[in-house]
């Protein structure tokens, strides 16, 4: 009886415990490693999360708003070049580098966003597209940011929480920083689509037309979605230099926002927890394969398409459909 | 007499063609007035520009004693003027429930846009409503693309009103409907209308038109050709060589 319960609870609502799922294997996985002393896989997940957190905010304009972002790491590279200077020539401090990125991101938000919104469907793709072309050649011949070379030899920072302190160095207590904001952000996302607010974006991404003549302004909730991807890109953006010590105009490539544009559709359009799934199991089988051949690409190329034939909704979507189908089974007991 | 819906000289050009020509006319608080003309005629034009769907090039609307022309369609429903459309536009990946709250949301408005919805009172209460009275109790977890031609156009009305309007534009409301659908549409724009929600109703179906309306102009080339009450416009000639000619015609 008890048992069935427990059952019926995660049929009613499967992508919440799937994201429940995901934290928990990343604690065991933390616990694991932790043990075995391990570096590489520690910084490999870190890794993950912190484009999981980019793949987030790609599905929030994505599969939440209708808005195909190709050039989502525009705003990735730019937290990343931020925390950078920040840590590098200002003070070495976490905290002022996660305000500073906050911040400017909102800004840089708001200007792309009021280029970008005007446009629909493909024209918004390809805005997206061509402001993240610009921004990174702008970068990538900017003399005083590195051009070509970035930032390197960024300092590593001690991340302050008042009675005890994280090291960025530290593999493992980086990792649990990063799961901790990441988680954060995935559950203020998830709190989010079950506002009115959240709702209304669905609303626009069904049926835009009809939003008007329902006494809501479709604009105004796009850019503001914009600038909250904005915002979640680039705060993920912002742990990268903190754990490879370096950026480069490379975070704003368009392989960036088109590996997250993957990652967002591996793991399943629309349901915010798939992102960080997508990136998990596509950051490990990068390196995986990485690691016997230079092509990786081409069998994520192969993954990409088999998952869009067969598996259109996504792992999650299809792990949600696959539960709700036992539903009558479980019922009938 | 103090109408709700005042239309003076409204224009609109799409280029060389002049789609609605110098329109005047007005509708009364509580009745149901109809626009009717054959194919052409520019009364879905007209329906556009008085919902905001499109800009008027000249001419004046004032709505509830404010001036409301060329106002974009949220604006014209925050001042009170809600719409159907006659190609049902509704949610259609959204289930049914999820339709009428989007659109009760409104009523909500600027207020707990950061709170779960289920703390949505009014929407919620308004959503309860609109399932009694347009017996949608049995479909509100199916999406909205899933439900029968009928259904979509009952629930395409119901949007429509969420929001509390004090006038509904119904853009051919019974497009595509049984014989018996449209006269159970009937009585409920009658029922509506008894709420004193006004009005304002495009229809071809010109023997519903004549049964329900309260008053009725004729459109025919982008201008107002006659209007008055069914008797007076079924028994104008003009009308009946322009319009009823052209439609036996066709």
């Amino acid at each position: 009886m008890h048992k069935l319960t427990a059952v019926q609870t995660v049929l009613q609502n499967p992508i919440r415990w799937l994201a429940y799922l995901f934290f928990m294997l990343a604690l065991l996985f933390a616990l694991v490693a932790g043990i075995k002393g391990d570096v590489f896989f520690f910084r490999l997940a870190t890794e993950a999360l912190i484009f999981g957190g980019l793949a987030l905010s790609v599905d929030l304009l994505l599969g939440r708003t209708g808005l195909l972002p190709l050039g989502q790491a525009l705003f990735f590279g730019f937290g990343a070049y931020v925390s950078a200077l920040v840590l590098k020539n200002g003070i070495p401090s976490f905290w002022l580098a996660m305000a500073a990125v906050l911040i400017t991101s909102t800004v840089a938000g708001l200007v792309a966003g009021v280029i970008a919104i005007r446009a629909k469907g493909v024209y918004f793709a390809l805005i997206s597209f061509g402001l993240a072309q610009v921004v990174s050649k702008v970068v990538f011949n900017t003399r005083s940011l590195g051009a070509s070379d970035g930032i390197i030899g960024v300092p590593v920072p001690q991340i302050s929480f008042g009675f005890f302190s994280i090291d960025a160095a530290s593999p493992g207590g980086f990792f649990m920083l990063v799961l901790l904001f990441i988680g954060l952000l995935y559950a203020g996302l998830a709190y989010l689509m079950d506002t009115p607010f959240g709702r209304q974006l669905a609303a626009i991404k069904a049926n835009e037309h009809r939003v008007p003549f329902l006494g809501v302004d479709p604009w105004r909730y796009k850019l503001a979605a914009f600038v909250l991807a904005a915002n979640v890109a680039a705060l993920s953006g912002a742990f990268y230099p903190m754990l490879r010590g370096f950026v480069s105009p490379e975070l704003m490539f368009f392989q960036v926002s088109g590996n997250a544009i993957i990652n967002v559709i591996v793991g399943g359009t629309g349901t915010l927890i798939g992102a960080l799934y997508g990136s998990a199991i596509l950051t490990l089988l990068r390196s995986v394969i990485g690691s016997f051949t230079a092509h990786h690409q081409i069998v994520i190329g192969v993954i990409f398409m088999v998952s869009v034939v067969f598996f259109p909704k996504g792992l999650i979507g299809y792990l949600v459909e696959a539960i709700q189908r036992r539903r009558p089974k479980k019922k009938a007991l | 007499m103090n109408p709700i819906l005042e239309v003076t000289d409204l224009t609109v050009r799409f280029g060389t063609l002049v789609a609605v020509n110098k329109v005047s006319m007005s509708a009364q608080r509580g009745h149901i007035t109809s626009v009717i003309g054959p194919n052409g005629a520019g009364k879905s034009t007209l329906f556009n520009l008085v919902s905001g769907a499109i800009a008027p090039s000249a001419g004046q609307v004032v709505f509830d004693g404010k001036p409301v022309t060329g106002l974009t369609p949220n604006k014209m429903l925050a001042a009170g003027l809600a719409r159907s459309f006659q190609i049902t536009n509704l949610f259609f990946d959204l289930p049914v429930r999820e339709n009428l709250r989007l659109a009760a949301q409104f009523l909500e408005r600027g207020r707990g846009l950061f709170k779960p919805t289920s703390y949505s009172y009014l929407a919620s209460q308004r959503v309860d409503e609109l399932t009694e009275r347009f017996q949608l109790g049995s479909k509100l977890d199916e999406l909205a693309g899933a439900l029968s031609h009928g259904e979509q156009r009952r629930l395409e009305i119901a949007v429509a009103l969420a929001t509390k309007p004090s006038m509904l534009l119904l853009d051919e409301p019974t497009q595509g409907m049984s014989h018996a659908d449209t006269q159970e549409t009937a009585d409920m724009i009658r029922s509506l209308a008894k709420d004193s929600l006004s009005i304002l109703l495009v229809e071809h179906d010109v023997d519903l038109v004549m049964n329900l309306s309260d008053h009725v102009i004729v459109m025919h080339q982008g201008q107002k050709l006659a209007e008055g009450t069914p008797e007076d416009v079924r028994g104008n000639p003009a009308v009946q060589a322009a319009y009823f000619g052209d439609a036996a015609h066709a």
